[in-house]
Formats: C-alpha cells, structure tokens, sequence
C-alpha cells in the first residue's frame, strides 16, 4: 500500500508534517528511519505513491521544509 | 510588604513629598517677599513718621515766631516786666503744649521763663546766639542739665537707661527736643532779645494721657514708634507685656544709626516683641546725629501670613491626600485583584503542567516496557519459526514487525517528548516562581 517515504531534519518537524498531511487528508503513517535513508531524524512517514504531489503541496502551505522522497 | 500598601504608600508618599516641598518653597519665597513687602512699609512708616516729625518741628518755629512779633511780650519786655512776662509765656506754653518757653535780653541773659522764676543764661547757647542776631531757627537738639535746670525739667528728662538684658547700664541727665528760637525786635527792628521754646521729648506725656507726636504717628500709621536720644528710647508706643511703654532701654540696632548717620531697616526687638523696624537718624542744627526716630511693625503680622498660608496649604494638602486616597483605594484594589487572578491562573496552569509532566514520564517508562515485550516476543517467534516453519508463523512474524515498527515509533516519539518535557519542566518551575512572585507582591505573603 504505501510505497513512498518522506522524510524530514528532525523528528519533531516529522510529528508536524504527520499532522500537516493528516489536516490536508492525506494518510501517512509514521514509520523507523529505514536503513537507506540518511536523516538526523529517526522517524519517517510513509504515504501512498499518488499522494507524493498533494503531500509536498500540503507540507508547502504547513511551510515544513522537506528533507527528501525514497 | 503587600502591593497594595505599597501603591498606597507610594501615593501618599508622593502627596506627602509634594506638599512638604510646597509648603517649604511657599515659605521661603513668603519669607523673602513679604519681608521686602515689610521693609517697604517701614520705610514709607519711618518716612510718614518724619512727616510728623518735620511738621512738629515747623509747628513749633511758626508758635514761637509768632510769640517773637507779639507787641504786648515785646512791650514787657522793653518794659522790663518780668511778673506779665512770665504769666503771658506760661498761658502760651500750656495752651500750644511746650515744654518750656523762655525770654532773654539782647545779651543772652534770661528774662522770664515760663515754668517759674530761675534766673539764668542762654548766652551760649548757639539757637539763641543765632536768634539774638536776627535769625528764626528750629532743630532738634539735646539740652543740657543746666538748661534743664533752668526750665524745670530735669526730673522729665532724668532716667536710668537698661540694656536689653533689663539691667541698668546708664543714666541720662540731658533731653532730646525740638526746640525754636526767634529775635524779638523793636518798633526800630532792633534785636532786644530773643524768645525761646520747645518741647522736651523725654517721656513727653501730656495732659491728654498720650505721647503727642508718637501716639500721634503711630495712631496714624500704624505699628510702633519710638524717639531715641543716643540710643535709648525716651518716648514710645512700644508697649510691653505688662501694659507699660517700653522707655528708658538701649536699642543696640540704632547704634550703627548713631554710628554712621545711616537709616537701619531689620528686625529689632523691644518690649517682649519682636519688630521689623525702620530707624532714621535724628541730627541737630550741627549736623550731629543725637538721636533716632524709630517706626516699627510687629513680625507676626508677616509671620502670621505665612503661617497661615503654610497652615492653609497643610489643610488643602491633607484634603488633597484624602480625595487621592479615596480615588486611589479602588483603583488599586481593582490592580491588585488583577494580579491575584492572574497569579492563581499561573498557578493553576502550572499546576496542570506538572500533572502533564508527570503523566509523560509515566507513559514513556510504560512504552520502554512495550518495547521490550514486543522485542521479545519477536525474538519468540523467530525462534519457533526456525524450529518448525509454518505459513502462519510467518504471518505472525510480519504482524510482530510491523507492531515492533510501531512501537519504535512510540517510543522515539515518547523519547522526543520526554526530551521536549524536560524543557517544560524548567519552563514551568520558571513560571511556578513567577506567579510566586506575583501572589507575594500582591499579597505580600510567601508560599
């Protein structure tokens, strides 16, 4: 099901992003850094792959800074 | 030392301040203005009081000129009549209220006197020199004992003179006065003698009970005044406390008067009262300064001004402090009350915090203790599936992983905000002493 990982500088911007997304009505579930990601963060969030421009739009907006899509 | 006394105090204080300062300036700038204000009256006074002066000395010239050209004085005396000499210059003497009056003949020698028979001569005399050789003269001047003598004076002018301190430090035997002479002629304008007269300034009380020239002057003008021979008073309106005139005392103020020949305006005390005075110098025909003429106010009637402005400024202070205080009150009690809310407000919130903080730590130990189960079942799990493989165990192990994700994720998010907590705890202690604070500033009580 989901398929994209978003991740972000921190884990705190990351709990923000997971707020963001969930008020634009996009699902996202918080998931452990995966091993290929390289992030200060140690948490990730997974979204379905349709969902990446709406996500990036919505974190746009909620003006949290995206650290990268894997 | 709770915020509302503090306000209260700090506005009465201010009020207190302010009108302390007021009071002080209003008199000193009383003190300095109505003391030149003062100075100026005496001065005018002193200037009228010479007024009267001038015009007892004019009045005496014109009284005794006018005896100079009388034909029934200048008949005696051609005729030698010495007994309606006498009579005629006694009546003139009590009804123009000389002291003395007295005739002489062209050599000086006394003729006729109007206060009894003594013989005698005024041949020294420099008014009557000058008046034997044609000139009328009026002055102030001082008369000796023999002259007193001669004029039966010499008990009115005779006085212990005190010093301030009331004890005696001098006796006088002389008299001031204001005294003129005349020539008196003959139906050729030849000099036959000379008239002479005035009136003896020392204790000077007449048959209407009064002082004429001082009670006169001072009924007129206002305040006290005084005549001084040297420097001692011989005639005054000063009255002591006693009811008696204050005479026969030093005023040590009038030296420099004496001195120098120069008025003295200043405070003086005389009788038990202390007087803003003015003292001009008295001079004689010569030019000597033989005594003074003293015009006083007493200083209470400027004390009592400033006193009583500086007593009406302290009621309108204390009106003033009421009406602010009854303003004050509310308005402070209603700042006061705000903050007591505010203070509770903190309190409470700070209070909630602390539960919250609590609750976190709680929760954060109860998710490590998750974490480790779901670890170990994990670990459970991959060991059956080792032993005996299955399909279901393979289910079940990808269940256990996903929930041992999620739990890693509770737990780094109860990490993150055990981490966040423990800046809260330091935020709210901050807060916990703030509201402290505030509820002792308000209250003034510590908890």
């Amino acid at each position: 099901m989901a398929d994209v990982v978003l991740f972000f500088a921190s884990n705190a911007d990351t709990m923000i992003a997971t707020k963001a997304l969930k008020d634009s009505g996009i699902t996202a579930k918080m998931i452990p850094k995966p091993a290929n990601v390289t992030s200060s963060a140690n948490l990730c969030l997974s979204i379905e792959a349709g969902s990446v421009e709406p996500a990036k739009s919505a974190l746009g907006t909620a003006g949290i800074a995206l650290g990268g899509v894997v | 030392m709770s915020l509302r006394v503090r306000l209260l105090g700090t506005i009465i204080g201010a009020i207190v301040l302010f009108f302390l300062i007021s009071v002080i300036a209003a008199r000193l700038v009383l003190q300095h203005d109505l003391l030149a204000l003062g100075e100026t009256e005496v001065t005018n006074g002193a200037g009228a009081f010479g007024g009267y002066w001038d015009s007892h000395k004019d009045q005496i010239k014109l009284l005794v000129s006018q005896d100079a050209v009388s034909d029934s004085l200048r008949k005696n005396l051609e005729s030698k009549n010495v007994g309606a000499m006498r009579k005629q210059l006694a009546n003139i003497a009590r009804t123009s209220g000389l002291s003395f009056l007295t005739i002489v003949d062209g050599s000086g020698k006394v003729v006729a006197r109007a206060n009894g028979p003594q013989p005698g001569t005024l041949a020294q005399n420099s008014l009557v020199k000058r008046a034997l050789t044609g000139e009328t003269v009026s002055t102030a001047t001082l008369l000796g004992p023999v002259v007193l003598a001669g004029e039966g004076l010499v008990s009115q002018a005779q006085a212990d003179i005190k010093g301030p301190d009331g004890k005696s430090v001098a006796q006088t035997n002389q008299g001031l006065a204001l005294v003129a002479a005349a020539p008196i002629s003959d139906q050729n304008e030849r000099t036959i003698g000379a008239i002479y007269g005035g009136i003896l300034l020392n204790h000077e009380f007449t048959t209407n009970g009064y002082y004429d020239l001082i009670d006169q002057a001072a009924h007129s003008l206002g305040g006290a005044s005084a005549i001084l021979e040297g420097n001692a008073i011989v005639a005054s309106t000063i009255m002591r406390d006693d009811g008696t005139r204050a005479v026969d005392v030093q005023v040590p103020a009038a030296d420099a008067v004496l001195k120098n020949g120069q008025p003295y305006t200043g405070p003086d005390t005389e009788g038990g009262t202390q007087y803003l005075v003015h003292i001009d110098p008295v001079q004689s025909d010569q030019n000597k300064t033989i005594g003074a003429r003293w015009y006083g106010v007493p200083m209470t009637q400027i004390t009592s001004i400033i006193n009583h402005t500086t007593q009406t400024l302290v009621l309108w202070g204390l009106l003033a402090m009421v009406i602010a205080l009854a303003l004050a009150i509310p308005i402070v009690q209603a700042i006061s009350n705000t903050l007591a809310k505010r203070s509770q407000q903190v309190r409470a919130a700070a209070k909630e915090l602390g539960v919250v903080i609590v609750g976190a730590e709680v929760s954060g130990d109860h998710i490590a203790q998750t974490k480790a189960a779901v670890e170990k079942s994990g670990a459970l799990i991959a060991e059956i599936q080792a032993g005996a493989p299955s399909p279901k165990m393979s289910e079940l192990r990808a269940v256990n992983d996903e929930l041992e994700g999620d739990v890693i994720v509770i737990d780094t998010l109860s990490q993150e905000m055990s981490g966040r907590m423990q800046q809260a705890v330091h935020r709210v202690a901050e807060l916990n002493d703030v509201a402290g604070g505030l509820n002792e500033l308000v209250t003034g009580e510590k908890n």
